[in-house]
């Protein structure tokens, strides 16, 4: 089926074409389990046996290493920590396996969506071959440059977080330290994974602002036209008047003397706008902000429409009601389309946005909170060992912060793209300013409001700047938190080290150094990892 | 066509003789309709409505929630004026609740008189004063929940008896329009049902058994009628959902019918029918119905305005009735969920006397609790979205001509402002976020009292006090 249409819209390139090196990397480390031939020869998505099976494997062997890391470093911890409570012990447990358990979310949610994901990206293509029937033509290869500069990155991040770690702070003397590459695989594929997301979140956004742009291009051309029309009609009488950008109090008093002198603007239709068109004259006044605070710049217009206004014969569509609205009408469907997909999109993706959003906030939390620990020279769990060097700290912040923070900031690009069409279209109207039309708009712009496409986590929250702001100003109530309290814990500990030195008798001693344990107890809370269930 | 025949039609349909005037139309079979609203069996579905019994009970979906709320006065017990009518109670029923009612509130003095006085003190056997002044606190929230329910349902009888005739009036008017019986399988309350009676009898023998000594008959009494508060109040809870499914269940089935003008499914009509210029239907996500054809939206789309206005009184109402019972109720879960969490924490890490009872006792309550405030978020966003999604769909409908883009224009400038939403008492609107700000705040508030408490057990072994 996607043969016969090809011939048909030849010029559409599948988006998934620019998702070559991409499938490839999540083929092999097992994030996909589509099918890579059909992939390379076809560019589509689909279901296979092999690729599930290979993925299944692939998550039970990520599963056993990453345990076997656990054990094998816990080693330190144990001697380290052999009196700690259930409390601490469970909470480490969990901020240990929270990477495995995004892993896992990842994955299993890739196997389930499997047949789905490939009707995705039909139905982007879907979108793609209207969108070019309308004459808007996507290029697609930015998104192609995009997902390399994002594997690029990928790859710069791991390795740099890994070897510093690797080289400064794990004693590679012993053959078991090779395991610690095995630390990297959880972010690794969780960032392919979102790699993914977030190329095809940014294609909807493109798909937007080319919808966008092409009710811009039509304002633009109707500008043109009738600077034309009247360029036409005024070039005998006054050349230079139209030869700069036209005055504005000029053009509203011509308004006036119009209004004044009985003219009927309304019936005046698009027509004959040469009489109408003093009227327009508002327009980039109007809109030189729009309400997203963006300037629209009328200089550049006005510079490119003069040149050309002179020697060429321009045309319309905005002057035709009825043969727009039937475009209008198509963008407005596409748009919905877009809409939709993008609330698909989002509900495939919705469990690994949840998990990568604990992730990262548990994440941040505790690394900045073993950063302050490993400043008091307390000790801290050796799979958080990148605490120790600052350097290293920024950069596996900056790595997994980059990846919510860039989520979301897309997220809340693509949900405004899509309310700017709104805009986009009354400009139309008002550019046109013909009755028929605005009811065309009016219309057409109420369908537009209830079109919405907002991304949500489970409906938990949504992705908007809002929420990384509660975000941010969680994490930093949970650390002032955990700083104090930790705080409190390190006078304890001095209250009893000095009771301890006081009386020097055997007995007491016991009893101080188990008054030492109970109180790390405290600062363990969040610190320790890992404990053998015997602990 | 006349788009206004059905409604002068509509009052002379009142004897339900005859269930299907309108239209058996081509298009939109009865059975569709019953094969995506219906859960029932396809024998069922084809008999269609005509054939039941005229005296079959209303609102037979949620019958056993019903009975259980009836026999505890917190509902009417009403009567059945016809198959779309119910009608106020008789006098002895309404002395029944009456007397019901008065019988709780004499119960409550009672056991808030124990609770203060030394009688119950066996009750509070634990280890620890905190964790008494804990369990005391629940008892007190339970009962002023409880109490306080009881107080709103007594005053809202009657708004409950408009809410339930209004429903009724809507599905008389849904049949007679399209011969569908919107009814759907309540499963899930008789479930609740179950699980709610067995956990609160489980919570009180587990209590029982904890207890040592002989228990005082006024403990036994305290206990049964804690543990039917809170039974109740749950069930007044799972009730609400109940009601909110089925307003959920009429919203649906009007966006499911105006999801047959969209232009997804014209297309694929057309497409159908042997060429339209765009052959590809894009309307594989909404598979289900089948596409209408445009001459009945005027029509259509009228019925549909009107019903979702209904519907959306229809929720207002319901969420008028149970405000403050579920501000409540909020209230009184979020504080058990904290307690039990941290008594299980307490008790996990608590070294070497784990005891398995109130480890059993935590879980049950959290259980219980979790279960409903995650039943009350999932039905209250179900419905907001549904209802919200009306706008959605109809934005979809692309008519070609003025008369039916006036009509569209109309309903979607009127739900421009409408923000559809299910309060707490207009504290915060309840769907799944809020379930998610739950357990953030519970989440604060475990690391914060944990902290406390080890910080406070290392000052208590810490025998120099001067260090501050």
């Amino acid at each position: 089926m996607a043969r016969e249409q090809s011939s048909e819209a030849a010029a559409v390139q599948p988006l998934l074409e620019q998702f070559q090196q991409l499938f490839f990397i999540s083929k092999i480390v097992g994030i996909l389990p589509q099918d890579l031939d059909k992939f390379r020869s076809r560019n589509v998505l689909e279901k296979s046996r092999n690729g599930m099976i290979y993925m299944l494997v692939t998550l039970v062997v990520y599963v056993l290493l990453y345990n076997v890391l656990i054990y094998s470093f816990g080693e330190e911890d144990r001697t380290l920590k052999a009196s700690q409570s259930t409390l601490t012990f469970v909470i480490g447990l969990f901020l240990t396996y929270i990477g495995l358990i995004m892993m896992g979310t990842d994955q299993l949610t890739a196997l389930r969506n499997q047949g789905r994901i490939g009707e995705l990206y039909e139905r982007i293509r879907h979108v793609d071959e209207r969108l070019y029937q309308e004459k808007c033509v996507l290029d697609n290869s930015t998104i192609g440059r995009r997902i390399r500069i994002m594997l690029g990155m990928t790859i710069i991040f791991e390795l740099s977080i890994l070897l510093a770690t690797y080289i400064k702070l794990v004693d590679y003397t012993q053959w078991m330290s090779v395991l610690w590459l095995v630390s990297a695989i959880p972010t690794f594929i969780n960032t392919l994974d979102k790699i993914w997301f977030a190329v095809s979140l940014y294609a909807l956004k493109e798909r937007f602002e080319a919808i966008n742009a092409t009710l811009e291009e039509l304002v633009a051309t109707h500008e043109k036209f009738k600077l034309w029309l009247r360029g036409d009609q005024e070039a005998a009488a006054a050349p230079p008047l139209d030869s700069s950008q036209p005055p504005q109090y000029d053009s509203n008093l011509e308004y006036l003397y119009k209004e004044l002198g009985g003219l009927d603007m309304g019936s005046i239709g698009k027509g004959s706008s040469m009489s109408g068109s003093g009227k327009n004259k508002v327009a980039p006044v109007a809109h030189s902000m729009n309400s997203f605070g963006e300037p629209i710049d009328p200089s550049d217009k006005a510079g490119n429409r003069n040149p050309m206004a002179s020697n060429m014969v321009h045309e319309s569509e905005l002057g035709n009601a009825a043969k727009v609205e039937e475009k209008l009408n198509n963008l407005c469907q596409v748009h919905d389309e877009i809409c939709e997909i993008g609330k698909a999109m989002n509900e495939l993706w919705s469990y690994p946005i949840l998990s990568l959003m604990a992730y990262g906030f548990l994440i941040f939390t505790a690394q900045l909170y073993f950063l302050y620990c490993a400043t008091q020279f307390q000790s801290i769990p050796s799979l958080f060992r990148s605490a120790k060097n600052p350097l290293i700290t920024v950069i596996a912040l900056s790595y997994t912060s980059g990846k919510c923070v860039y989520l979301i900031y897309l997220s809340w690009k693509t949900s405004l793209a899509s309310k700017r069409t709104g805009i986009s279209l009354h400009k139309c109207g008002v550019v046109a300013d013909d009755n028929l039309l605005y009811e065309i708009v009016n219309h057409l712009s109420l369908k537009l409001l209830n079109h919405s496409v907002d991304f949500s986590a489970c409906g938990f929250f949504t992705l908007d700047m809002e929420t990384l702001y509660g975000v941010s100003g969680g994490i930093t109530s949970y650390l002032i938190i955990l700083i104090q309290f930790n705080l409190a814990a390190q006078q304890a500990k001095e209250a009893i080290q000095t009771f301890s030195s006081l009386n020097d008798t055997a007995g007491l001693v016991g009893a101080a150094t188990d008054m030492y344990n109970s109180s790390s107890t405290l600062h363990d809370l969040v610190t320790t990892t890992m404990l053998t269930p015997t602990g | 066509m006349s788009p206004n025949t059905w409604v002068i039609e509509m009052p002379s349909q009142k004897s339900c003789s005859h269930p299907y005037p309108r239209r058996i139309s081509p298009y939109r079979t009865p059975s569709l309709n019953r094969d995506a609203f219906t859960r029932d069996s396809p024998a069922a579905a084809t008999s269609g409505p005509s054939t039941r019994s005229h005296n079959h009970p209303v609102f037979e979906d949620i019958r056993t929630i019903l009975s259980v709320l009836k026999a505890s006065g917190l509902m009417p017990i009403y009567e059945q004026v016809s198959n779309y009518e119910v009608g106020p109670p008789t006098k002895t029923n309404e002395f029944y609740s009456f007397f019901v009612r008065g019988v709780v509130h004499a119960l409550t003095i009672f056991n808030v008189y124990s609770l203060f006085t030394p009688i119950s003190a066996q009750l509070f056997y634990s280890y620890r004063e905190t964790d008494n002044v804990n369990q005391w606190i629940e008892l007190l929230l339970c009962i002023l929940t409880y109490t306080l329910t009881v107080f709103v349902c007594a005053r809202n009888t009657k708004s409950m008896l408009r809410i339930m005739n209004e429903i009724l009036q809507l599905d008389e008017e849904v049949r007679k329009q399209f011969g569908a019986n919107l009814n759907q399988n309540f499963g899930f309350s008789v479930k609740f049902l179950v699980g709610i009676a067995a956990c609160q009898t489980y919570i009180i023998v587990l209590k029982i058994y904890a207890v040592d000594g002989v228990i005082t008959p006024p403990s036994y009494i305290l206990l049964a009628f804690y543990a039917v508060q809170n039974g109740l109040t749950a069930t007044y809870i799972v009730f609400a959902s109940a009601l909110l499914r089925i307003v959920y269940i009429r919203f649906h089935f009007i966006n499911q019918l105006l999801n047959g003008y969209t232009y997804g499914q014209q297309q694929k009509r057309k497409g159908g029918g042997g060429g339209g210029r765009r052959h590809r239907g894009n309307g594989q996500h909404h598979p289900t119905p089948n596409p209408a054809i445009m001459e009945h939206f005027p029509e259509d789309s009228l019925f549909i305005y009107r019903m979702h206005n209904k519907l959306l009184r229809i929720y207002k109402g319901i969420n008028d009735c149970c405000n403050l019972i579920l501000v409540s109720f909020l209230g009184y879960s979020f504080y058990t969920v904290t307690t039990n969490c941290y008594n299980l924490f307490v008790q996990i890490t608590a070294k070497g006397m784990v005891s398995p009872n109130i480890l059993q006792w935590c879980f049950a309550w959290l259980c219980l609790h979790v279960s409903l405030l995650a039943l009350l978020s999932r039905s209250c966003g179900l419905t907001t979205r549904e209802a919200n999604a009306t706008s959605q769909i109809l934005s979809r409908v692309y008519a070609s001509s003025r008369e039916y883009q006036n009509i569209i224009d109309k309903f979607l400038t009127k739900s421009i402002k409408q923000e559809v939403q299910f309060t707490a008492y207009g504290f915060f609107a309840i769907d799944n976020s809020t379930l998610f700000k739950i357990f953030s705040a519970v989440t604060t508030y475990l690391v914060i009292l944990i902290q406390f408490k080890q910080l406070e057990d290392s000052k208590v072994e810490d025998p120099e006090p001067d260090q501050t």
